[in-house]
């Protein structure tokens, strides 16, 4: 998976998840989704630290470290 | 409180109600967010309602649908609303 | 609607004793106080107004939303983002 300054995602090895809702993914291998379209994404909860993240968030948009806006 | 983004800053590791477009509801804990509001969170409860009107009677009909997921990221344009969940005081 | 709408512009800023008219001096006359926040979908927001920024994002506080002009839920604090946002009125209490 590729992800793009707008969010654009490019996704390789594709599984689909529900195949009898969506039978015309059947043969998808690749794909591209505009990141405009895009919801949600769901995650694996392991593969992501959110102490890393909330204090990531946090430089950020603090005052003092004056991060990028 | 200098800015409205402040607000969303002091719920960071906490839990959040979030309202979206669509009649989409979120409860989770915030970890992350941006100036567009993209969001990370995680233990999250969606609620999904819809308003479906009996064919015979006219009536509406009310109906929620919950589900859950365990990490979560929310795309910052279908965002309505954010607020700390009620204290209960 | 458009009535409505009249009545956000026609309204007198409270502490605004010059009558500036300019869009700026009513939001800043209206900060710490009552508003009425009508966002694009109909839903009104009453509650203080904590602050505000360039993208119309919004601060309120001990606000409460209406639906159809109905009390449906009351937040202590809530961030709406500025997009939704309709019109921002000044309310009495």
């Amino acid at each position: 998976m590729i992800v793009d300054q707008y969010l654009n995602i490019k996704l390789t090895n594709v599984s689909v998840v529900n195949k009898d809702k969506y039978p015309q993914l059947t043969s998808l291998k690749n794909c591209f989704i505009r990141g405009s379209v895009v919801r949600y994404v769901q995650i694996n909860p392991n593969d992501v630290d959110t102490e890393l993240l909330q204090d990531a968030t946090r430089k950020e948009y603090s005052p003092v470290a004056g991060g990028e806006k | 409180m200098e800015e409205p983004l402040d607000l969303i800053k002091l719920s960071l590791s906490e839990r959040v109600y979030i309202k979206c477009r669509n009649s989409r509801e979120l409860r989770g804990t915030l970890h992350a967010y941006d100036q567009h509001l993209n969001m990370v969170l995680s233990q999250v409860e969606e609620t999904i309602t819809t308003i479906e009107e009996d064919e015979e009677t006219g009536e509406e009909i009310v109906s929620k649908k919950t589900r859950n997921v365990g990490m979560l990221f929310v795309r910052g344009d279908i965002v309505v609303l954010v607020s700390p969940p009620l204290r209960t005081s | 609607m458009s009535s409505e709408s009249k009545d956000a512009s026609t309204e007198e800023a409270p502490t605004n004793a010059e009558h500036k008219r300019s869009p700026a001096d009513f939001l800043k006359a209206v900060l710490g106080r009552p508003v009425n926040v009508r966002l694009n979908t109909g839903t009104d927001y009453k509650g203080v107004l904590a602050c505000l920024d360039g993208y119309m994002n919004i601060a309120m506080e001990q606000t409460e939303e209406y639906v159809d002009g109905q009390l449906k839920s009351k937040y202590g604090d809530c961030f709406i983002r500025g997009n939704n946002v309709l019109y921002i009125s000044s309310q009495k209490r």
